[in-house]
This record gives structure tokens, C-alpha cells and sequence, in this order.
């Protein structure tokens, strides 16, 4: 079971979804949710100063992240996360695009982040967890 | 003594003087001796008389001899007059004859009064007359001269003959013995008598054929300057005040492109037409050519006289003369303002139709976002449901509907998805895959139908096994036709499906083949692969398979065509170029 788990999309409905099916197959402790990509990367500006003093703190290490989202969106973050070169801070955050887009660019585009490692599509089901599970 | 006198005296005056004293001697001697018979006078006065006789008779030989001396002298002198002119006629004679052999032209003499007309071998050889058919008369010479030019030529001919002109010489066809016309120019003189009557013309025939075909070669060559729509410009190579040489020949068709007229460029350099607005690069690509002695192509904005701008297609090609040496530039402009616009106006066009697509497509992207998001939480919170059991039997029928309608909505977009992807990306990546494989993957998913429905299945794909393809679309294309198959199936009939791929002329063919209700293609044949067409009521049915099967095959340079009987069942033949 992971620890900390971060979602980040606008439509409530969604996030509450996430939430259930994540306690449904028991997939991590704690859910932290974001409603667009400017609250997520608040969440690591104020995570990172504490965590370089203090290694021990927690933060999430599988971060669902949707892309059409208002004020910041998905790709907006994934540019700021790596602008602030959190993928070396964060080691062990990874990513998985969960959207509803059906664009082959924007598949290929979120699989150029290094930190993004799959694109999965809406909506997440317990199947897809599973799998997670047994891959991570 | 005697004998030597007749010796020398070869000439008649000697001849004719020695006769004459002989004979008056002997008449002298018969007359003494007939006197001295009767007389009977001294032999003293006899001998006196012989004496004074022979002085008078040698006397009057002597003046005799004198006088037939001079009369010679004056007949020799006459004589060699006459000599010295005939040595010169014959001289002239053989010099005619000379020349008239030498000259490649043919010679004609025609003596007027008696109309006699003698011609040189010329008439011969150049025109192919045998000798036995060469006419003596003036008439012969007229009737080979050409109908459309005899009436000119003989005007000319007989003003000349009296006298109106000073020279004659005219062109004009003559004919030769095979019939065919040659062109000649003819020049003659006229030879008068003491009272200027012309009583002989003397005339040379130049053949001229050659070089009136040249000439109107070159005439012809001429009006296709003349007459063509394109402009053409001649110009000198002197670079030494202008970077193009200055025009020395420009069309009417230019005349007619920039308004200028040819004495208003004539002496000057094209450098007057390029202005403000013309292609500086194109300019010096076209200075550069001039001086490396290339061809060139350029298009440029240029200037007519009214100051008007036009664009204009621009060649110059470097002419040498006869001896291979550089002499001219010669260039051909077209007028292509109306081309440029057309060309401008369809990239506008493009422009304009790839931004209206590329927002459509983005529209459509957004759009299938947008319904695929609420139905995501939809999907996603009616799989909690499932887990959740329900007691009221009625709320678990309204759910199970829910939940229906959802997939149905779901699968709906998914395939609509699908279409907007395929149109978006014709170029579509292409690999080496396994028929087999696919179909092991095809069957795989719908191994619940095929287990429900038991179809018969015969598969046949021994003869390819690879093709050069998409996978995920081909993958789509078996899954269409094949659930296709399982559900338009004939109810109380065994289902049977045939499928087979064989290679033809190195196509690939596959081919679909299932015995269930079939499609009436009579009524449907443009719909059958239409979107949004039924043809059955199925509650499935949604009008989507066959398009997208369509739209995937084409998108991978295939065809498809179907063939069907109500009641009997449907075949899918599917054909891809396989290279």
C-alpha cells in the first residue's frame, strides 16, 4: 500500500471517484487532492523547502494527474514541476496522465516527461489499480 | 640564171613580172626578125633596136613589178587586219565558251529577229533537260516559267526589251524536266545594231532554290517572333555601361505586355523595367547568368510604361554566331500576374481550409473530451454500484438499465473516437504483422460470443502470413466484421463464416464470408458503408462498424466491397496492395 497519493483534476466527481475506488482496493493510506495544476504545484512550493531540511517527511510518490484543467493545466504543471527541477528533489514521484483526451498527441507529448510514466484513460477502475499495484 | 629567178620568185608579183618581159621579149625578138626579113636593114641597127627594146621592156617590168608589189603590200595588210579580227573572235568565242562552261549558272542567248534561243549545258544539269528536249524558240523559255510569276516577269522583261529600263534581272520559278519548280534569278543585256535595235539579250539563270528556302525558313521562323503571345527581347552582350546589355530587337507581343513600343527600348538596357517593387535577389541571379554566359529563369514584379506593376516570367539564353562565339541574349517574358494571383488566392485558400480543419478537428477533440468526461464518472461510479448490492428489486432494474445505457453511450463515443482519429492521421504508422496473430487476438476478446453462438468457422490463411500494416486497425477491422458476422446471424441457421486471405498479383485479398440475414444492396448500396446507416433492427446496431471498417481500410491504402443476398448472407473482400 502506498503512503501518500496526490489527484489532481477539476471535476469534483472525478476526484471523489478516485478517492473511492483507491480505498475500495486499499491503495494507499492518505489522498491528497488538487483541483487544478496551480494548487498541485503550490502543494510541492511549500513541500520543498521543509523536505530539503527534512528527508524524512513524506510526499506522494504516484500523483494521478488530468490535462484539461482551468487557471493551470496538466501540461502547465509538468513544465513547472520540472522548471523547479522537483523530479530530482521528489525521486521517487511518478505521474500517470488520467484524462479524458483522446488526441495520439497528447499521448505521445505526456510520455516525453520523464517523471510521467504511463497515459491511462478515464475513468480509473480497479482493474487499473491492480495493475499499478503489481507493477510498482 | 632563169631557174634561180623562178627559184626564189615564189610570189605571184614575181610570177606575173617575169612572165610579162619573157613574153614581150619573145615578142620583141619575133618582131625584129620579122622586120629584119623585110627591111633588110644593118645588123648595127637591128642590135640598137634589140637593145632600146629589152631597156623599155625591162623598163616597163620593172614599174610592172612596182606597181603589183604595192598593190600586194596594201592586199597583206588588209589581210592581216582581217587576221588579227578573227584571231580575236575565236579568242572571244572560246572565252564564252570557257566562262559558260565554268559558270554554275545557265547561260541563254537569244537573237531576237529570227527568235532563235540557244541555252548553255546549264539547262542540263541544273534543270535536267536531255539536249533533245531543249526548245530553240523563246517560247519554250517562257512556257517553264511559273503561271503566278510569268506575267510579272514578262512586263518586266519586255519594257527592258524596249528600252524603258536600263537593267533586267527578276526571280521568278522556272520549271524542270521532272515538273517541280526551282526559283532562279536571271540577269541579261541587250546587244543592239548601229541604230540601237535590240537584235540579241544575252542571260545568266542563277539557281536561287536553296536560298529562297533558307529565306523562307527563316521568314517562317521570323513570325513565330512575331506572331507569338510571349514577348521577345533581343539584346547585344556589350556590358560595359549596363549589367544587361542593351535590346537591339523586342516583339509586338512585348509591345503589347509593357507598352512600350520597340524605338522607345531599342539601345536601351531591360535594368528601365525592374523598379521598386522587383526581386532584388531574382535581379542579381539573372546579373550573375549574364556575366557567366548561362541561361537563366527569373520571376519578378516588373514595370509596364504606365508605371503599372505586373509579374513577370523572365528567361535569357545566350545565342552564339556562326563560329560558336557568344552574340547575343535572347529572352522570352510571359505575363503571369494572373497565375501569381491564382497561385496566391489557393494558398490563401489552403491556408484558410487548413485552419478551419485544424479547428474542427481541435473542436472535435474537445468535443468527444467533453462528453467523454462526465461519461467517465458515469462508467466509473456504475462500477461501484455493481460491487454494492441492492435489495429493492425495482431500484436494481432502473440501475441495470442505467448501467446499459451508459455502455451503450460509452462504446458510442469510443467508436466515434476512433473515426476522428483515423481522419486526423492519414499517415498512419505501418508494420510487419501476423495475420494469424491477429485473428488468435480477435478471437481472444470475443471468445464469449463464440462460445455462445458456435459458429462454424472456416479459416484459411495458409498463403500470407505477413503484411505490411497498422495493427490496432486491422485488429479493429476482423473485430467489426466478425462481431458483425455473430450478430446479423440467420436465426434456426447454423452460422458459418468463411474467412480466407490469398495473395493476387501481389494484392492481398481477404475475404469475409457468413451465411446470416445479408443486406439488401439494392436499396442500400451507397449507404451500406455510410456513417450512421442500419440496415437491421438490432438493439445494438448503431451505424458505426462498417464506416469505421471503410475508413480503416482506406486509411491504410486498401478497398473494400461487399456482396450480399437477403437471406443468404454477406461477403467482405478487403484488398491491400501488399509491397
Amino acid at each position: 500500500m502506498l503512503n501518500k497519493i496526490l489527484c489532481v483534476d477539476d471535476d469534483a466527481i472525478t476526484l471523489m471517484l478516485c478517492k473511492k475506488v483507491i480505498e475500495r482496493v486499499a491503495f494507499a493510506n492518505e489522498v491528497l487532492t488538487a483541483k487544478n495544476g496551480e494548487e498541485a504545484i503550490n502543494y510541492f512550493n511549500e513541500l520543498a523547502p521543509k523536505y530539503q531540511i527534512d528527508q524524512s517527511l513524506s510526499y506522494p510518490k504516484l500523483i494521478f494527474l488530468d490535462l484539461n484543467m482551468p487557471i493551470m493545466n496538466g501540461w502547465e504543471f509538468l513544465d513547472n514541476y520540472l522548471q523547479n527541477t522537483y523530479q530530482d528533489l521528489f525521486t521517487e514521484a511518478k505521474f500517470i496522465v488520467l484524462s479524458s483526451t483522446i488526441d495520439p498527441q497528447d499521448v505521445l507529448k505526456a510520455k516525453s516527461y520523464p517523471m510521467v510514466i504511463d497515459f491511462l484513460s478515464k475513468p480509473i477502475t480497479k482493474e487499473m489499480l491492480e495493475n499499478l499495484k503489481s507493477g510498482l | 640564171m632563169k631557174i634561180y629567178i623562178f627559184g626564189v620568185m615564189k610570189n605571184n608579183s614575181n610570177k606575173i613580172t617575169l612572165t610579162y618581159v619573157l613574153i614581150l621579149m619573145f615578142v620583141a625578138v619575133l618582131g625584129h626578125q620579122f622586120f629584119l626579113d623585110f627591111s633588110k636593114t644593118s645588123d648595127d641597127s637591128s642590135l640598137y633596136f634589140y637593145i632600146r627594146d629589152f631597156i623599155f621592156i625591162l623598163i616597163s617590168g620593172i614599174i610592172l613589178k612596182i606597181i603589183l608589189n604595192q598593190n600586194a603590200q596594201s592586199n597583206k595588210s588588209v589581210f592581216e587586219k582581217l587576221q588579227i579580227t578573227n584571231n580575236e573572235i575565236i579568242e572571244s568565242n572560246e572565252r564564252y565558251d570557257i566562262v559558260a562552261k565554268a559558270t554554275s549558272d545557265t547561260i541563254w542567248d537569244w537573237k531576237i529577229e529570227d527568235d532563235s534561243f540557244i541555252w548553255n549545258k546549264g539547262i542540263q544539269g541544273i534543270f535536267g533537260y536531255k539536249k533533245e528536249e531543249v526548245g530553240k524558240t523563246s517560247k519554250w523559255w517562257f512556257e517553264r516559267i511559273h503561271p503566278e510569276d510569268s506575267l510579272k516577269m514578262s512586263v518586266k522583261l519586255y519594257s527592258f526589251l524596249e528600252q524603258k529600263t536600263e537593267k533586267w534581272q527578276d526571280e521568278y520559278r522556272f520549271q524542270c524536266a521532272d515538273g517541280s519548280y526551282k526559283y532562279v534569278f536571271d540577269r541579261g543585256f541587250l546587244v543592239k545594231d548601229k541604230e540601237g535595235k535590240p537584235i540579241r539579250m544575252i542571260g545568266a539563270i542563277q539557281d536561287i532554290t536553296k536560298q529562297k528556302e533558307e529565306e523562307q525558313r527563316l521568314r517562317l521562323l521570323e513570325t513565330v517572333i512575331t506572331q507569338t503571345k510571349d514577348a521577345v527581347m533581343i539584346t547585344d552582350i556589350d556590358t560595359s555601361t549596363e549589367v544587361i546589355p542593351n535590346i537591339i530587337f523586342v516583339n509586338s507581343a512585348f509591345t503589347d505586355m509593357t507598352g512600350y513600343k520597340a524605338n522607345e527600348v531599342i539601345g536601351k538596357s531591360p535594368v528601365m523595367f525592374f523598379g521598386p517593387k522587383s526581386d532584388i535577389l531574382e535581379f542579381d541571379k539573372l546579373k550573375t547568368a549574364i556575366q557567366d554566359y548561362k541561361e537563366c529563369f527569373i520571376e519578378t514584379i516588373s514595370y509596364k510604361k504606365n508605371g503599372e506593376e505586373f509579374w513577370i516570367n523572365f528567361s535569357m539564353i545566350p545565342v552564339t554566331n556562326k563560329d560558336g562565339e557568344h552574340s547575343h541574349w535572347i529572352s522570352i517574358q510571359r505575363d503571369v500576374t494572373e497565375e501569381k494571383n491564382k497561385v496566391k488566392e489557393r494558398e490563401q485558400l489552403i491556408r484558410e481550409l487548413t485552419q478551419n480543419n485544424k479547428d474542427l478537428k481541435q473542436f472535435s477533440y474537445i468535443t468527444s473530451h467533453n462528453l467523454r468526461a462526465p461519461l467517465s464518472n458515469l462508467t466509473g461510479l456504475l462500477n461501484l454500484v455493481e460491487d454494492i448490492p441492492v435489495e429493492d428489486p425495482e431500484l436494481k432494474e432502473i440501475i441495470d438499465g442505467f448501467s446499459k445505457s451508459t455502455h451503450l453511450l460509452n462504446e458510442t463515443i469510443n467508436d466515434l473516437v476512433k473515426v476522428v482519429i483515423i481522419k486526423d492521421n492519414p499517415s498512419i504508422q505501418k508494420e510487419k504483422v501476423l495475420i494469424k496473430e491477429i485473428f488468435e487476438n480477435v478471437f481472444n476478446q470475443l471468445s464469449f460470443l463464440i462460445g455462445l453462438h458456435k459458429p462454424i468457422l472456416k479459416i484459411d490463411l495458409e498463403e500470407v502470413t505477413i503484411l505490411n500494416i497498422n495493427k490496432s486497425y486491422l485488429e479493429s477491422i476482423f473485430l467489426n466484421l466478425l462481431t458483425n458476422a455473430i450478430k446479423y446471424r440467420s436465426e434456426g441457421k447454423q452460422l458459418r463464416i468463411n474467412i480466407s486471405s490469398k495473395v493476387v498479383n501481389d494484392d492481398l485479398i481477404l475475404t469475409f464470408k457468413d451465411n446470416g440475414i445479408g443486406i439488401d444492396l439494392v436499396r442500400n448500396k451507397d449507404k451500406i458503408f455510410g456513417l450512421y446507416q442500419r440496415f437491421h433492427n438490432h438493439p445494438d446496431s448503431k451505424g458505426l462498424g462498417l464506416y469505421l471498417v471503410k475508413s480503416q481500410v482506406e486509411a491504410m491504402g486498401g478497398t473494400i466491397t461487399v456482396a450480399s443476398a437477403v437471406g443468404k448472407g454477406t461477403t467482405f473482400t478487403i484488398t491491400f496492395k501488399n509491397n
